[in-house]
């Protein structure tokens, strides 16, 4: 019973906060942050235990496996894009990787955060869904992986114009890679209002970050922690 | 006419519901080889990478995952919504390590923007010089990815 409860509800939630944000679109406004912030809510509200809850939300997170595999197939479109800026494209991602890490690596050291912390925030520039399958593989604690991802998805649709205007990154290629890598699917949001070729490059440099990622975070795990 | 609507409708449900099976045995492969080989990935970014290989030498065409994977990135969000609910177990994220650590992850995003941004300008004007006179505008990407 409270499984279909939870699977339904959730669904309509995210039908209606979907046409909610098509007619507000803002990265605040985005349809996991409405659906997320209500669902806890009525949680909280109505004392309801998350395990309880999850008896119906993990039929709905099962389908998260296929849906990463999907990913794929725009990944597959975007080929032509891939062998034009090959080097650019290819090894910018690789600098945004290593620049995301090391600098929240740092930071969180001179904090002084337990390792799970660390653990958990290391892959917040990776897109939400392998970016909680990266945290869980690692150690870190998934859903507060997916908060920092969010985080790092807003700072790049509301703050990254300002870098990209006052930082003097003019070109779409670089644009795109800088934010999509950084920034996933919600920088991305942003990079709409430059143009096609940004939003292409940002797409798929989000797609590529998260494959990267998938194997350089658990890597730098090994390595430095 | 209402019929044939019908058919059409039906036929492509049946389709999107067979390719997201094929989806689903791609991510248990994915699955299978990363439990096998104990390598610390999640099985389905293996499950994805053994699928974009397979549409490249064209081992699977595209026509076959094509419906099923739209419909699913389409409402890629709607899968990860139960798992971030999950954040009401974490009040710590309140405390003041918590808004230190998103303190840390704001300041690393915007610095890994602009140390990105400028270096791949650098390296994108190299790659451009050497290609001489080829024409600066990039196809438009299909089947971009969704919002999360």
């Amino acid at each position: 019973m409270i499984e279909a409860i939870v699977v339904l509800s959730t669904i309509i939630m995210f039908i209606l906060f979907t046409k909610l944000y098509q007619r507000f679109p803002h990265p605040i406004m985005i349809p996991l942050v409405t659906t997320t912030i209500v669902s806890a809510v009525i949680l909280l509200v109505f004392d309801i235990p998350y395990a309880t809850y999850m008896e119906g939300g993990e039929w709905l997170q099962k389908m998260l496996g296929p849906a990463v595999v999907a990913l794929a197939y725009p990944l597959y479109n975007q080929r032509a894009i891939i062998s034009k800026y090959k080097y650019s494209i290819l090894s910018g991602l690789i600098i945004g990787m290593i620049t995301g890490l090391a600098t929240i690596f740092v930071l969180l050291k001179m904090i002084g955060v337990e390792a799970s912390w660390m653990l958990t925030a290391l892959p917040k520039s990776l897109t939400t869904p392998v970016g909680m399958q990266v945290s869980e593989t690692i150690g870190g604690i998934p859903p507060l992986t997916a908060v920092f991802v969010m985080i790092a998805g807003f700072v790049g649709a509301i703050i990254g114009p300002l870098v990209i205007k006052y930082g003097k990154i003019d070109s779409p290629v670089s644009r795109g890679v800088a934010v999509g890598s950084a920034s996933h699917g919600v920088g991305l949001v942003k990079l709409r209002e430059y143009g096609e070729q940004e939003l292409s490059v940002g797409s798929l440099s989000m797609g590529l970050t998260a494959v990267i990622g998938a194997f350089f975070c658990p890597l730098f795990v090994y390595l430095f922690m | 006419m209402l019929n044939e609507n019908f058919a059409a409708l039906l036929l492509r449900v049946i389709r999107i519901i067979v390719q997201i099976g094929i989806l689903t045995i791609f991510y248990y492969m994915g699955v299978g080889i990363v439990s096998y080989l104990h390598i610390p990935l999640p099985g389905s970014v293996i499950g994805l990478l053994l699928l974009a290989l397979s549409l490249n030498f064209k081992i699977i065409k595209v026509e076959y995952i094509q419906d099923g994977a739209g419909f699913l990135i389409g409402i890629l969000t709607l899968f990860f919504i139960p798992a971030t609910v999950g954040v009401i177990d974490y009040p710590e994220l309140m405390s003041i390590t918590g808004q230190l650590i998103i303190l840390a992850v704001i300041a690393s995003t915007l610095i890994s923007i602009y140390v990105t941004g400028q270096l791949t300008q650098i390296i994108e004007k190299k790659e451009l010089a050497k290609k001489e006179s080829t024409e600066t505008t990039v196809e438009e990407g299909k089947g971009e990815l969704s919002v999360d």
